[in-house]
């Protein structure tokens, strides 16, 4: 891999302060990934996935720790920046959807284009296109609460692509879903790494955890495996 | 009775022959630094001569809301004296009539009307009706104020309760689910409710009062008299808690019957 | 897509977002009547005295115009004088005083007004003819006296002046010829005023040094004159009383400083009211939301965006709330003035609500500022709450 990380980051320790108790919920991970990459993080329960993932998209900021988003080192961003950051290069993808319910289907994925100042024609046209990319036309014009939960996570799914960006961050995209519409969202998953997009998503779901091309195996806050699989 | 001027007012220079007496109100001898004893040079307007008088007393008005809040002041002569000073001869401008027990103050008003020109006479009652005009236009006046400041507040006790119930969407969906009984719920929101709205109304009674007080204080000392302006009666008292609580509790009840009406999961589901 | 957040959020509560507007439409008509209250009187008071455009008053020494029954003395001079003053246009006199007159077996009480037609800031004419200045036998009469004595114009009546309290008998008679029906711009509701000429009424008057008047309405060239003509009269004439309508206004204000306290205060608490509403709805709104506004900031949108979402609530509630309040206002502040307006003895002329675009404009952009300053707090709310951690609470 001779391309410039998408994502680099060495030493991150991340804690929380409840009451008097300080919570260690990363103790030191380093991690590096370059563009183009499936990138799966897997670990037991508490062992610092999602407060991981919430600091690879610049939700929040490390304790300590020097953390690079696109090349730029996170604590050079201002919060401004760090939004623009969100809207344009990265996407979330959540377990539970995280719709705005009362929006539209097709009005939900156009929201973050609207915020980057795309034209109303073309973010409706993007919207559509991206609606059939997920196999939802049919239900462009339903409200986010009208759909189902494979639905629902399908029009995030499309959201988080709608400004085309660079990274993919999904937090257990299945956890809510049956086995067979968990099993669609991987499709998915697979057509967007084919496309070209550079995935990292965190899951307990071995089936989704297999499908990426690398695991990183966390425990108790630090990374205890990092694998490449050989397919 | 016309206005007085009181032009120049003189601390006592030792006047040799003795003055006519007249008796000043409270207000007037504080505010000229004047006591009895002291002379005083009154006039009936600007222009005409002075005539000086002594004073003989310091009295306190009654306070009567027509003349407070005009800022005069009043002075009291003896009948020949005033009517020297105005140069109004033989006249007056009032004559109070007392009838004798068992005549009723219309009929000889009437008669007196009949008898003479010159003057009118007025049954006490009519004057004391017509005097008060004023003062039942402003009540009237306050009571349509006071309606339109009823409805603001109580459109706002109304989102509050509201607000105050749903906020309970959740808790309501567990006890739900843990099988407690619609009617236990519903008795339990509005019990608290009902304590929510009577706490508020006692703020409520107390920042009136508080409000009043110092109504009372300003009004009392910028016009100089010891009318009450603002009175809390137990009626008001009443009809402000009672329209509280009652308002208070019905939308509560409302927004509660609402609330355990709806099936457990529906709940659920929106508070989430 | 905005404000298809801002409206339908708003929609999500319908009960809800209903009563706040009406409430900050109930605050925000009390506010409108009680800046239409703290203005209307002056305003009313004001239009009345320069009605026809007389901007000064000359009363006696130490009263108002028509206070008492004071005169001026030495009239005749004294208008020689202002009529060679270069800055005055007109300088018209007036006498008042009580004439009476036999109507079938009665004898009825009228305000009798005597004036110089030809300057005078007292009247209008409504129907029939003004008097001419010559004119020492016309008569004016008001609808009220019309209607109290079933003259018309053409009668021929009799007016009786310094009538003696014991005997009923008048010092003095005189028939005229009634001229014209006019409307007394001063009077009060149902009063009864007749008007004649100047001369006639100072001689039908109790008036033993009979060149008096009770006062004289001076209109001054241009406006800008009128300070320095008030003042330049003052010092000639120091036994008058010099008024300009600005000065009358502000003593007229001083006797109705409670109206002022009353609209000021009631004006306060309508506003806090709206306030506290817009404000605690929507902190609890947001509270709601917060997990939605934090998937928003993690979506992409700044913070600034955030405030500018909760404000947009705030300003879509105050804006439906004071349109309605501003109708609201409307009719209540008429509904107000006719109880104000029956005081006793007050100016028919006079209105304490004066609906005015500047005032009611006034009074939306105020409730409206309001409204949305308080959604600032709730705005900040949204705004700060830690991303990850409200995404965490709210999947919890
Ligand atoms: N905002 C917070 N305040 C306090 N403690 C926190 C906070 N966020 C996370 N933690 C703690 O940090 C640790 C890591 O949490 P994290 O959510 O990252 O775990 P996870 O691996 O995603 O777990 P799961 O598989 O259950 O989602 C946990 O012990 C958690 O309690
Ligand atoms: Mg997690």
């Amino acid at each position: 891999m001779t391309k410039s990380p998408v994502i680099l980051a060495r030493d991150v320790v991340k804690t929380y302060q409840v009451n008097a108790q300080t919570i260690t919920a990363l103790r030191g991970v380093s991690l590096s990934f370059a563009a183009g990459e499936y990138l799966a993080i897997t670990g037991p329960s508490g062992s610092g996935k999602s407060t991981l993932l919430q600091l690879l998209g610049g939700l929040d900021l490390p304790t300590s720790g020097h953390l690079e988003l696109m090349g730029t080192p996170i604590e050079r961003l201002s919060d401004a920046q760090l939004a623009d950051l969100r809207l344009r290069r990265v996407g979330f993808i959540f377990q539970r959807f995280h719709l705005m319910p009362v929006l539209s289907a097709r009005e939900n994925i156009e929201l973050p284009l609207a915020e980057a100042g795309v034209r109303p024609a073309e973010r409706t046209a993007r919207a559509l296109d991206l609606l059939a990319y997920v196999g939802l036309t049919a239900r462009a014009d339903h409200r986010a609460t009208q759909l189902s939960g494979g639905e629902m996570q399908r029009v995030a799914i499309a959201r988080a692509l709608a400004n085309r960006p660079a990274l993919i961050l999904a937090d257990e995209p299945t956890g809510e879903l049956d086995a067979r519409t968990g099993a669609q969202i991987l499709d998915l998953f697979d057509r967007l790494h084919a496309d070209g997009t550079t995935l990292v998503v965190v899951t307990h779901d071995e089936h989704l955890a297999e499908r990426a091309a690398r695991r990183v195996h966390l425990l108790d806050g630090l990374v205890d495996r990092d694998e490449i699989a050989r397919r | 009775m016309p206005a007085l001027i009181a032009a120049a007012l003189l601390a006592a220079a030792l006047q040799s022959s003795p003055l006519p007496g007249v008796a000043v109100e409270r207000r007037l001898a504080e505010r000229f630094h004047v006591a009895v004893g002291d002379s005083l040079a009154l006039t009936p307007r600007a222009e005409s001569p002075t005539r000086w008088y002594r004073i003989e007393a310091i009295y306190q008005p009654r306070p009567d809301p027509a003349t407070a809040l005009r800022g005069e002041y009043q002075v009291r002569f003896h009948l020949p004296e005033i009517a020297g000073l105005l140069s109004a001869g033989d006249r007056v401008d009032r004559v109070a009539v007392a009838t004798r027990t068992g005549i009723a103050a219309d009929s000889a008003a009437f008669r007196l009307n009949q008898l003479a020109f010159g003057y009118q006479a007025y049954p006490s009652a009519t004057i004391a009706s017509e005097s008060s005009q004023t003062f039942a236009v402003v009540s009237r006046f306050h009571r349509a104020i006071g309606l339109i400041a009823i409805m603001a507040s109580a459109i706002f006790l109304l989102c509050i309760m509201l607000l105050k119930v749903e906020e309970r969407r959740l808790d309501a969906a567990v006890m739900r689910m843990i099988g407690i009984g619609r009617l236990t719920i519903f008795k339990a929101f509005v019990l608290e409710v009902t304590f929510v709205a009577a706490i508020g109304s006692a703020l409520g009674v107390g920042l009136a009062w508080a409000a009043g007080t110092i109504t009372n204080l300003v009004y009392q000392r910028r016009f100089e008299t010891a009318l009450v302006f603002s009175y809390l009666t137990s009626d008001i008292i009443l009809l402000g808690v009672g329209l509280s609580l009652g308002l208070g509790i019905l939308v509560g009840a409302f927004a509660a019957a609402r609330l355990v009406r709806t099936r457990p999961l529906a709940l659920w589901r929106r508070a989430g | 897509m905005t404000w298809a957040l801002v409206i339908r959020s708003l929609f999500r509560h319908p009960v809800r977002t209903a009563l706040v507007v009406l409430g900050i439409a109930v605050a925000a008509a009390l506010l409108l009547d009680m800046v239409m209250l703290s203005g209307g009187m002056e305003r009313s008071f004001s239009r009345m005295l320069l009605s026809r455009g007389f901007q000064i008053r000359l009363s006696p020494r130490g009263t108002l115009p028509f206070d008492t029954e004071a005169t001026i003395p030495g009239i005749t001079p004294l208008l020689g004088r202002l009529h060679q003053d270069p800055d005055i246009a007109a300088a018209g006199p007036v006498v008042a005083a009580s004439l009476h007159a036999r109507v079938r077996d009665s004898l009825v009480t009228f305000v009798g007004y005597g004036i110089d037609p030809s300057s005078q800031g007292l009247y209008e004419v409504r129907s029939g003819d003004n008097l001419s200045s010559t004119d020492t036998t016309g008569l004016l009469i008001s609808t009220p006296v019309a209607e109290r004595t079933g003259w018309t114009i053409g009668d021929s009546v009799t007016l009786l002046g310094r009538l003696d309290p014991q005997s009923a008998r008048a010092g003095i008679e005189r028939t005229l010829v009634v001229r014209g029906v006019v409307r007394w711009l001063y009077d009060a509701r149902g009063q009864r005023s007749l008007g004649a000429n100047f001369r006639v009424v100072q001689r039908l008057g109790p008036f033993p040094d009979r060149d008096v008047a009770s006062m004289v309405m001076i209109k001054v060239k241009t406006d800008l004159a009128v300070d320095r003509v008030a003042a330049r009269i003052r010092s000639q004439h120091p036994g008058v009383e010099v008024n300009s309508v600005a000065t009358l206004v502000r003593q007229f204000r001083a006797r109705l400083v409670y109206f002022h306290q009353l609209s000021l205060i009631l004006a306060t608490i309508s506003l806090v009211v709206g306030v506290l509403l817009v404000g605690t709805i929507l902190t609890i709104a947001v509270n709601e939301r917060a997990g939605e506004f934090a998937v928003l900031r993690a979506i992409g949108l700044r913070r600034a965006r955030i405030v500018g979402l909760v404000m947009a609530e705030g300003a879509v509630l105050t804006a439906v709330g004071s349109v309605l309040g501003t109708g609201l206002g409307l009719v209540t502040a008429r509904f107000l003035d006719r109880i104000l307006t029956s005081f006793p003895g007050l100016p028919a002329a006079i209105s304490f609500f004066v609906p005015a675009p500047d005032t009611t404009a006034l009074a939306a952009i105020v409730i409206l500022v309001a409204g949305v300053s308080a959604a600032a707090y709730p705005a900040y709310l949204a705004a700060r709450a830690p991303i990850a951690q409200t995404l965490r609470a709210d999947a919890e």
